[in-house]
């Protein structure tokens, strides 16, 4: 069951026009008419299939591809020597489309087929040879971090692969005078999006050195330009097209450049489109899931509860290659320091090379890993000064107008609001005897302006149709979280249009602005800003050619124009007029958002983003003190979003997120057998089902935000950011004990309330 | 591949006969048997009348094999003489796979704990099946199994029929219980179904069956005779509980759980599972 509510008198169903609007891509989706990727076809396309590596650690003595070749039905082999591409990387280049002379994972790419049909590929596969010298292998991060350790790559001695330590104010003598110190060690696996659509993708290699790429990403700008730079080819000569995605949740920013690169490959080499797609158990074993984590974390009190300093030393697992992992480590270890006021900060992270599955990205950027470390230790706080870990939270809050220890500029801010509410929510003075409850709060930043410094912003170009219709041209990507409508509801606000006469074109590279794209809550907020800026700037242009038209002044009124004789004149007639005069076109608004230049320093210190999104979540556990079984009862998700464009869409992203959250908590996270993936499956990677998720009921405290649009802010990422300490908290109330290993299965709680040790 | 639907279970028997078309094999709902190595010719007898029935004759319940899991689980007359068994079905899989998946399909596997095996081996029930030439026999539930997933039902020439189970009469009841690492769609970690029958307040007759602990569900013996004359205490579930979970043999894995978690999983599941049981005979007047 899914409650519902929203504080009275805060706008109720979103933006005008929310109530019952949804884009028109939500009919396609669930009456079974949307195409996805994976349902793409082209005439004459091919297939193809990666072998890989079925060793941790090896060298590649001899690649045989001749048999493979001969077989009947295929049409391209390649290895990794024959393609002459340069290492590539998101972060740094630390891979390869084939492996050259080395493979480092289970998994990793050795060779690549396209035939006429996939048993055919699959055939050949069987037919091609290498030869392998094993080496050792490393699988824990803090062994490859010992000296004498197996390198893993050249480049980076003592397999880190990257390291950050960040000090800020006093934190060695504020331990010392401190009156608590607590600590702890916490460990969390790594976590696959579980997106129920493989990523697919089908590259076809065009004439005079181009390509399309059919695939559905959440960045294909930036996508095509690493295309580009690895297949020798000029940027405005590679399209990405991209089909309605089955679920990305930040897996699919860069998607699986590997696939891409070597099904454009392919297709070069046989002269024909090639398909490609992952199977389940590939998108388990060589997709790219986020970083495990391993926090040492240690912090300063004073005995009134006033937070004195944090110390962190974090061990990330990087797996075998990088993608966006030292972005996702850089997150997790800062994120949460600026959520409430800690003076002193002192933070070392460190990404480690290891044998296994290399790593990217998942909603949130690792500031819930951490997030479950932080909020876990403040509870634990809390319980040794005998004060209610709600309080703790409310006397150290950070608040709007404040600029955090990082140097974030805090503008709009909910938090002990959302603090306040989510307990009230939960019924945390009446709490139940037997019960467990739990609170966690979180900060998450929306809308990047350092992600890249020269480009912060976002723009979108707004058209007058013939039809009076407008439409909106944007880089920036629906993937399922409900960009399309935000964007509508937000021109339609501009314009004073209901929502339905927009139309939004995106996911295509060559028709649409550069973008960053849907990634760190820019969608909304920055996307959005652009949307609002290119009506704006459109219905200026509309209200001159109305003016010119009537020849006689004009003001708007209802999305039409009304000149001072009285007449009404519409944007048909409009459009019509200047399409005439013009000898076919069209009238066009541009936006440009460009957020201010931040003062981001050598140190990291300096404001990050446009706008700042809280949250607070609370639940109620019982556990079973048999097995230990853990059941969530109840759980609250109040968060601070700004503004809240569409509320149907908003709760649907609280569902997911907290559905995804809860699954971290309670049941999913890879398991590693010396290097192999145990669990590449979804009958063996848990996430929950529908009987496994409580009530959750979603409250929105609508600040104002000056930067976003009418003053909304991101909500896709955060809304999974406190889940997994919100719950571990619960446990921990329940237990009477700490956690600090997720997921929480019953046999981990087992062992906690009964004290037994594995022997196995 | 060749998909033939019987008609008729002499016609499905016929069908299995006739090789010369290539490998056969009986299919009823297919959930366990997609996933595996396709034969050239399935045999699906899902749809055979007398196979989907559920009777009582002549003081026994008979139970088709091509019953599915939520007609078990919709059975009154499951429900009121072998609960054990319509708690398995209710409880197995997802509500797709119990709409399709069969009895005869759950125990044909021979996956070591397959729900339904698990309750009709604690009911000791007895499997009836025909084999090619078209002759029959009767089978005790525990001469099942010939190894880890590997049946002693030939379901290349042998059709299993029906299951025979003795109903739960006055005094008697059974009980199912399953424990998942998820709501649904999970096999279990570990499930336990019982029988019992009481005179005078006191376990008579007690079968207990748990699994996955070797290849076939497993009837704990020693706990059996151990709580035979006991009464329906609290001491006797704690002791019921500590017995099965030290008689009986495990294996851990690092995808499922421990060895010791399943150990002590399995006493927790016998304990509560041999209570039910009781509660619903002490009911069955
Ligand atoms: C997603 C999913 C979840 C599942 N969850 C569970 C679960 O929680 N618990 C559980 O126990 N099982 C579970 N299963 C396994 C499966 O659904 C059950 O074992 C089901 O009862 C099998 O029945 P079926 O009719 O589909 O068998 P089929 O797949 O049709 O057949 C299975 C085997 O039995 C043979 N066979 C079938 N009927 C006969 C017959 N009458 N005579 C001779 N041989 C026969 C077939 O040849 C085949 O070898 C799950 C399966 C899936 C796919």
């Amino acid at each position: 069951m899914i409650r519902r509510n929203i504080k009275a008198g805060e706008g109720k169903e979103g933006f005008p026009g929310a109530r019952g609007f949804y884009d028109p891509e939500v009919w396609a989706k669930v009456t079974g008419r949307a195409r996805y990727g994976i349902d793409l076809a082209l005439p004459g396309m091919l297939q193809g299939k990666i072998l890989r590596s079925p060793h941790p650690h090896a060298l590649i003595r001899n690649v045989d591809l001749s048999r493979a070749r001969s077989l009947p039905g295929v049409r391209a082999v390649l290895s990794g020597t024959g393609l002459g591409a340069k290492p590539y990387g998101i972060v740094f280049d630390d891979e390869n489309p084939l492996a050259l002379d080395r493979v480092r994972y289970i998994g990793d790419e050795v060779a690549a087929v396209a035939a006429v049909d996939e048993q055919t590929a699959l055939e050949a596969l069987q037919m091609i040879s290498v030869e392998y010298e094993p080496l050792s292998a490393v699988f824990d991060p803090e062994e490859a971090l010992l000296k004498g350790a197996v390198t893993l790559h050249d480049d980076f001695p003592g397999n880190i692969a990257w390291e950050n330590r960040i000090n800020r104010g006093e934190a060695e003598a504020a331990f010392k005078d401190a009156d608590l110190v607590v600590e702890d060690t916490y460990a969390l696996p790594s976590f696959h999006p579980g997106y129920i659509e493989p990523i697919s993708c089908i590259a076809e290699s065009e004439k005079f050195d181009g390509l399309t790429l059919h695939t559905a990403l959440q960045s294909p700008h930036i996508v095509r330009e690493i295309l580009a730079g690895v297949l020798g080819l000029s940027i405005s000569r590679v399209r990405v097209i991209s089909p309605v995605m089955g679920g990305g949740f930040g897996g699919r920013v860069y998607g699986n450049l590997k696939l891409y690169l070597l099904a454009a490959f392919l297709s070069r080499a046989a002269g024909a489109p090639v398909k490609m797609q992952l199977t389940r158990e590939e998108e388990f074993t060589v997709g790219r899931p986020m970083v495990a984590a391993m926090i040492k974390m240690k912090m300063a009190l004073k005995e009134d509860g006033t937070f004195l300093a944090r110390q962190a030393d974090i061990i990330t697992d990087n797996g075998a290659y990088s993608a966006q992992a030292p972005w996702v480590s850089k997150t997790l270890s800062e994120r949460n320091d600026s959520l409430y006021h800690i003076p002193s900060i002192s933070t070392r992270v460190r990404l480690v090379y290891t044998n296994k599955v290399p790593t990217g990205q998942y909603r949130a950027y690792g500031n819930q890993l951490a997030n479950f470390a932080c909020e876990s230790l403040i509870d634990r706080a809390a319980g040794k000064l005998g004060m209610d870990p709600l309080r703790l939270r409310l006397k150290n809050c950070i608040g709007p107008g404040d600029t955090s220890v990082h140097g974030l500029q805090i503008k709009s801010c909910a938090l002990s609001r959302c603090l306040q509410d989510a307990a009230d929510a939960i019924g945390w003075t009446e709490r139940k005897k037997g019960r467990g409850y739990g609170i966690s709060a979180a900060i998450h930043a929306g809308g990047s302006i350092v992600f890249n410094p020269d480009f912060r912003g976002a723009s979108a170009r707004a058209r007058l149709e013939l039809d009076g219709r407008v439409t909106i041209v944007t880089g920036e990507q629906d993937y399922g979280q409900g960009a399309h409508g935000a964007f509508a509801l937000i021109a339609a606000r501009a314009l004073s249009r209901v929502p339905g006469e927009i139309n939004i074109v995106s996911r295509d590279t060559i028709l649409t602005p550069f973008s960053i794209g849907a990634l760190g809550m820019r969608q909304t907020t920055i996307g959005g800003r652009a949307v609002q800026l290119a009506a704006e700037d459109l219905l200026a242009r509309i209200r001159d050619c109305a003016a010119e038209l009537a020849g006689e002044e004009v003001v708007p009124e209802g999305g039409a124009f009304r000149t001072s004789s009285g007449r009404l004149i519409e944007p048909v007639g409009i459009a019509a007029f200047y399409c005439a005069k013009t000898s076919g076109l069209a009238l066009t608004g541009e936006g440009r958002y460009v957020p201010e230049k931040s003062d981001y320093d050598q140190s990291g210190y300096g404001n990050i983003a446009v706008t700042y999104s809280f949250a607070a979540h609370a639940c109620e556990v019982e556990i079973d003190r048999e097995t230990g079984a853990l059941t969530v009862h109840r759980f609250v998700a109040v968060h601070d979003s700004g503004r809240i464009v569409n509320l149907l869409t908003a709760r649907g992203q609280v569902y997911g997120g907290v559905a995804q959250g809860l699954g971290m908590a309670c049941s999913e996270g890879y398991i590693f057998e010396e290097g192999r993936v145990a669990n590449p499956t979804f009958s063996g990677y848990r996430i929950p089902t529908a009987l496994d998720l409580p009530s959750i009921e979603t409250l929105f405290i609508q600040t104002d935000d000056p930067e976003g649009p009418y003053g909304a802010k991101g909500l896709g990422e955060i809304v999974q950011v406190p889940t997994p300490a919100a719950v571990a908290n619960a446990v921990a109330n329940a237990l009477g004990e700490p956690v600090n290993e997720l997921p929480l299965t019953a046999e981990k709680i087992s062992r906690l309330l009964h004290g037994w040790e594995c022997a196995d | 591949m060749k998909y033939i639907i019987a008609k008729s279970l002499d016609g499905a028997l016929a069908a299995l006969q006739d090789t010369g078309t290539g490998r056969a094999r009986v299919v009823a709902g297919a959930t366990d048997l997609f996933l595996q190595e396709q034969p050239d010719r399935l045999i699906d007898i899902s749809r055979l009348p007398e196979l989907q029935e559920v009777t009582l004759e002549k003081g026994l319940l008979r139970v088709g094999a091509a019953v599915t899991h939520n007609a078990a689980s919709a059975s009154g007359l499951i429900w009121e003489k072998a609960a054990a068994l319509a708690e398995a079905s209710t409880l197995l899989g997802s509500p797709q796979i119990r709409n399709i998946g069969t009895l005869g399909g759950n125990v044909a596997n021979a996956a070591p704990a397959a729900d339904a095996a698990v309750a009709l081996a604690a009911l000791g029930a007895e499997a009836v099946l025909f084999d090619s030439p078209g002759r029959f026999y009767v089978k005790p539930f525990a001469g099942l199994y010939a190894g880890y997933n590997c049946s002693r039902v030939d379901s290349c020439r042998e059709i299993l029929a029906w299951f025979l189970i003795r109903p739960a009469g006055p005094g008697q009841g059974s009980a199912f219980l399953r424990f998942t690492a998820r709501g649904a769609l999970s096999l279990p970690l570990a499930n336990a179904a019982a029988r019992v029958t009481l005179e005078k307040g006191r376990l008579k007759e007690v079968s207990l069956v748990v699994a996955p602990a070797g290849p076939a569900p497993s009837r704990l013996k020693k706990t059996e005779a151990l709580l035979l004359g006991s009464n329906l205490s609290g001491k006797t579930w704690s002791m019921a509980e500590e017995s099965a979970s030290a008689e009986v043999a495990v294996r851990g894995s690092a995808l499922r759980c421990s060895v010791e978690y399943r150990r002590r999983l399995i006493g927790i599941l016998a304990g509560r599972v041999l209570s039910l049981a009781a509660q619903r005979a002490q009911r069955n007047r």
